[in-house]
């Protein structure tokens, strides 16, 4: 087999590779988003309809009526605010332990270790803080809620990336005079902006699909897009339309956003380069 | 590595009197704002709970009695929560080591260019974006004996309708609850490799083709050694994940049937969430917290000595 | 660029220091509350003589004559609405807004449709928190356990009484019925919703009965007065096709249809999902004359025989409901029916307003597949006692700076005219549970068959079950549940019961054995927990 031929084959087993994870990974979803058009007799029928027969914009429209744009731009103040508090701290005391070994070997897994909570167990608690300081149903009890379940991750996720890329460029960059926060500002954080931009997806989304703190947290004004999802979903009822038009309302923002960063995931490939 | 940077304000400079004086300050500057963060903010529910986790603190008790190590014995004695222990370890281990697999697989075979790439990633994230309640309703539906696509794609195979009911027996509620949780997670797992793989030097690549080297050598010599730090990572994260695991078993099995698929999380939402036994949910957190720590202690070491 | 990391790293210190201060001041005041909130309510509960409410009941007469009722006239401050009264009296409080927990979804349209003509009327404006059932006992609970505040109105289902009231959840409503309302309307309850337990302690009532939920035997007309299907089912069963009044005649005409017609169609379907089986299991076991407990010992009997028999019948049944059926709640049961392919179901009442074509157009409903079976329905209590499972009351919080708004709003909400309209609201899951709602030619006027309908309703709670409510009700409930799903999975039901029975045993020695008992025994006293086939009323 030729180069050439060689090359090719594996082209087209890529290929065959990617669109059969397609195929697993995108049934579910394609379901939820055929769901939202359906209509109440296409939910639950045996054998089951895949297609709606007369697709219907009527669930997106009960969506918005009953307040889906209110909890979908709370749910964007809160991710987006969470995302980036736990990227700068993250990044900052990912990079203090990778680099200059602060605490040990300890430090990393105590702060590892606040992900070993369930929040089952300590909500109690925290609502008990959040009344004392008044500050059930707003932005910043979630923000901080958020940023503080987010930052084991972003600490480890940003400490595994500095740890990758080599030391010498900081330790030149340090010997031309630089600070040691410029080494990590202007030299280090430019080179894992791949990492940066993958930790930030993952908060994001953790921070915007979380449920139990936000049903708990909140009441009416800040109230999250994961919580009004949920009440669609009753012991006597399940909207499943509402389900799937809130679904895709939900996933578009993110899919945008994943999108659109791919470009930084890519470009960590040329700055690598870069020496 | 260890002392790399240590040695960098030795150079003479305007400022190596100050860089000499902060040595010791410098690096925990970087610490300090998330330490202080984490301190805050889980400190007082921490204790709290700790406090809590001592006394019989029952909804139904008018008194909340101080009961020392009580609720601890209690939980080695109760069957439900022993028995939440394996299904969990069962689901961390399998459902953790398959996605790493077909995550680090995927992310192989895309980091290269090709054609639609961009659309390609982005679609292969989209399950990590669907929130966990519609994640178990929608599986809840699609593994359903007659309302569901699954079955009716295997009737079409096996050529008659096949009207299975998954998630009402032990063993393939186990494995629903598997494929689900390895459905939602995989993409994690394949973006974090995927940027992990991007931020390799091209160059070493280079290098190594030159001296001829196959493509197994490279991947074993070097993709997974500069992977290492970030493989440990996405393992630790995924699996520390999935020891809390609880949205999916809540809405496909509901811990069923009987108390077949419950997690340790699951139990500890019931107890304390749901019947407000707060000493005893209290106390099961902590168990799985020192477990937790026991056992990453160990492997951190199993990987520092591995990796020597 | 040195000064700059000095400065951002000062930014960083400072914001922390802020915080830290924050939470130190939190951290001091939070801790102490707790163990204070803990308030334990007695409540007297042997003096039946004082009850304001005697309902007369005589015996000979059939169970929907009930209705007729003695009033003590001396009791009466005289004849007013008391819903015109909590508007005048509520006017005072124009300007506040009342938080108003409901569950999420189709309840709280109901809230959302009455709240603005509330407002109207008196200048009080309701803000209504939507949450999921499990999540709307599990706020109120902790957010009374850390200060509450957050909540004006709460509401409840029996089941969650007792822990509401352990708890000081829920504030006694007596002083304020006293005080504004019509006390002809307490009587107008039916019986068993205005009875021990439900949302009444004693003397000591804790809510106002918001709802009449009980579970109603569905069957299909046409295919029962189907002349081939009543001679094949003669011929084959030695008696005549009709609504089954015991479990074996149930399990005969079920395997009747689905041997018949499926795929197209199965006997029946009920729910045995996980969290809502439990349910099903109850009534049946109380209506075999089971007992939950030795009332002498507190052992538990549910594994006695009684028990494995109705647990037995549950799972045999499975075999000729619709593949699946183990995992179908209230929403595939009525997809299911709505569609035609079930000939019997049963279930709580919003199916058959629904079946009957009432209001399937409103938008709230979109998600109910359409009706195949409009008149063709026939409704009877189902065989033994029906469960009354679930249900609804309306409380106030002692959290609240506006209890007596609150409770004008409830009053208001309950009082029978404004119930009535929130009862026929065609999305609204409130089923009818004033004696007035039951008489209203208005309802009985809304489809062809809801003078029959009513009826069903009224004479199934009338000889309904009410799930044990004693303290841990809710695990009692789950260990049956657990114990039910094990038994249709496979587990023999005796082994499941045994495990169940162990459980029960666990949790009456954790809560207290004696004070268990005497609990259970004060339960016992309500006309509708007693187990037995025939309610024996008082």
């Amino acid at each position: 087999m030729s180069p050439r031929t060689r090359k090719m084959v594996f082209q087209i087993l890529r290929y065959v590779v990617a669109l059969t994870a397609l195929v697993f990974f995108l049934f579910p979803i394609m379901w939820i988003i055929l769901t939202a058009f359906k209509t109440g007799d296409e939910f639950l029928r045996s054998p089951p309809v895949w297609f709606p027969r007369t697709p219907t914009l009527r669930s997106f429209a009960h969506v918005i009526e009953t307040g889906g744009l209110k909890t979908l731009k709370n749910s964007l103040i809160i991710s987006t605010s969470a995302t980036l508090l736990s990227l700068i701290v993250g990044s900052l005391a990912g990079y203090g332990l990778a680099r200059y070994k602060v605490g040990g070997d300890n430090l990393p897994f105590f702060i590892l270790s606040q992900r070993f909570m369930p929040p089952a167990a300590v909500i109690f608690p925290f609502l008990l803080v959040f009344k004392t300081l008044k500050w059930v149903d707003t932005y910043q009890a979630l923000i901080v809620v958020y940023l503080t379940f987010n930052l084991p991750y972003a600490v480890w996720m940003m400490r595994g990336f500095f740890m990758e890329i080599p030391i010498e460029i900081e330790e030149s960059a340090l010997v031309d005079g630089c600070s040691p926060f410029g080494a990590f500002w202007r030299v280090a954080l430019p080179l894992v902006t791949p990492g940066l931009v993958a930790t930030g997806v993952f908060c994001f989304i953790f921070s915007w699909s979380e449920f139990f703190f936000a049903v708990t947290l909140t009441r009416t004004d800040a109230v999250t897009l994961s919580v009004q999802l949920a009440n669609f979903f009753g012991k006597m009822m399940v909207m499943w339309g509402e389900v799937g038009a809130m679904s895709v309302m939900a996933m578009l923002p993110l899919f945008l956003m994943s999108f659109v960063v791919q470009r930084y995931l890519v470009r960590g490939l040329t700055m690598g380069a870069v020496k | 590595m260890e002392d790399g940077l240590e040695l960098a304000p030795t150079v003479e400079g305007p400022y190596s009197k100050i860089k000499f004086s902060r040595k010791r300050l410098t690096p925990w500057l970087f610490v300090a704002p998330c330490l202080i963060i984490i301190l805050l903010v889980t400190i007082f529910p921490t204790i709290y709970s700790l406090g809590l986790s001592f006394t019989r603190w029952e909804i139904a008790l008018p008194d909340k009695p101080f009961i020392g190590l009580g609720n601890y014995i209690q939980l080695f004695q109760d069957s439900r929560f022993t028995h939440s222990i394996l299904v969990t370890a069962i689901v961390v281990v399998v459902g953790v080591s398959v996605e790493l697999a077909l995550g680090f697989g995927l992310a192989q075979t895309l980091v290269a260019e090709m054609r639609g790439k961009r659309i390609i990633v982005a679609a292969l994230l989209l399950p990590v974006m669907v929130m966990p309640v519609v994640v178990g309703y929608t599986w809840r539906l699609l593994w359903d004996a007659q309302y569901g696509p699954i079955n009716q794609i295997i009737g079409w195979i096996i050529g008659r309708p096949f009207h299975y009911t998954w998630l009402a027996k032990p063993p393939t509620a186990i494995f629903a609850i598997l494929v689900t949780e390895i459905w939602q997670w995989t993409p994690f797992m394949f973006l974090v490799f995927l940027s992990g793989l991007s931020t390799l030097d091209p160059e070493l690549f280079e290098a190594a083709d030159i001296d001829g080297a196959s493509g197994w050598e490279k991947f074993y010599h070097l993709t997974i050694p500069l992977m290492r730090p970030i493989l440990i990572v996405a393992v630790l994260i995924r699996g520390l994940d999935a020891l809390k695991f609880f949205d999916i078993i809540f809405t496909l099995t509901g811990g069923g049937p009987g108390n077949s698929t419950e997690t340790i999380s699951f139990y500890i939402y019931q107890t304390g969430y749901q019947f407000f036994r707060l000493g005893y949910g209290a106390a099961a957190s902590f168990v799985l917290l020192i477990a937790l720590v026991i056992i990453l202690t160990y492997l951190l070491k199993l990987f520092r000595a591995t990796s020597e | 660029m040195n000064t700059k990391n000095v400065k951002t790293f000062g930014i960083l210190f400072i914001i922390s220091l802020l915080l830290m201060s924050l939470a130190a001041q939190c951290a001091g005041s939070a801790e102490p509350q707790v163990v204070e909130k803990v308030v334990t309510v007695e409540v007297e509960k042997e003096v039946e003589v004082e009850k304001i409410v005697t309902v007369e009941v005589e015996k000979e007469v059939e169970v929907e004559k009930i209705v007729t009722k003695e009033v003590e006239k001396e009791v009466m401050v005289g004849n007013f609405s008391s819903a015109s009264r909590a508007v005048e009296e509520a006017k005072q409080y124009a300007g506040t807004t009342l938080n108003v927990v409901w569950e999420a979804g189709l309840q709280s349209q109901d809230p959302l449709t009455m709240g603005p003509q509330w407002e109207a009327l008196t200048g009080i404006k309701i803000n209504v928190i939507e949450l999921s059932y499990n999540d709307i006992y599990s706020n109120q609970l902790q957010d009374h356990l850390t200060g509450g505040g957050s909540y004006d109105v709460i509401t409840f289902s029996p089941l969650w009484l007792i822990d509401f009231v352990n708890a000081g959840v829920v504030e006694p409503l007596n002083p304020y019925i006293e005080k504004y309302m019509n006390p002809a309307d307490l009587e107008d309850y039916l019986p068993v919703y205005g009875a021990e337990g439900y949302a009444r302690l004693g003397d000591t009532w804790y809510g106002l009965p918001d709802d009449g939920d009980v579970f109603v035997l569905y069957y299909r007309k046409d295919l029962f007065e189907d002349p081939d299907n009543m001679a094949e089912f003669k011929a084959e069963y030695g008696y005549d096709l009709a609504p089954p009044k015991t479990w074996q005649e149930f399990d005969d005409i079920g395997n009747f249809f689905t041997n018949k017609y499926a795929p197209d169609l199965y006997g029946g379907a009920i729910q045995r999902l996980e969290g809502q089986v439990y349910s099903f299991w109850y009534g049946p076991f109380s209506g075999n004359g089971g007992q939950f407990f030795d009332p002498d010992t507190m052992e538990p009997l549910i594994n006695s025989d009684v028990g494995v028999q109705t647990l037995t019948e549950m799972v045999n049944q499975n075999k000729w409901m619709p593949p699946g059926v183990e995992k179908w709640g209230f929403v595939e049961v009525l997809s299911a029916w709505m569609d035609g392919q079930l000939a019997m179901v049963i279930t709580w009442p919003p199916i058959g307003r629904w079946s009957a074509g009432y209001g399937a157009t409103v938008e709230q409903l979109a998600w109910v597949p359409s009706t195949k079976v409009a008149g063709k329905v026939g409704y009877v209590p189902p065989p033994g006692r029906p469960t009354l499972a679930g249900g609804f009351s309306l409380g106030i919080s002692p959290d609240s700076k506006n209890k007596e708004a609150a409770y004008l709003f409830i009053q208001w909400m309950n009082s029978p005219e404004i119930s009535l309209q929130r009862v026929m609201l065609p999305y609204a899951l409130r089923d009818p549970f004033r004696l007035s709602h039951f008489e209203s030619p208005l309802y009985a006027s809304l489809w062809p068959d809801a003078p029959e309908y009513l009826e069903t309703l009224k004479e199934g709670a009338l000889k309904g079950q009410f799930e044990l409510g004693i303290p841990g009700a809710r695990e009692y409930a789950e260990a049956v549940d657990n114990a039910a799903t094990a038994a249709m999975a496979g587990t023999d039901p005796q082994e499941a019961l045994d495990t169940a029975a162990q459980r029960w045993a666990d949790i009456t020695e954790r809560l207290g054995l004696e004070q268990q008992k005497e609990n259970y025994r004060l339960w016992l006293e309500g006309p509708w927990n007693k187990p037995g086939p025939e309610v024996e009323l008082p």
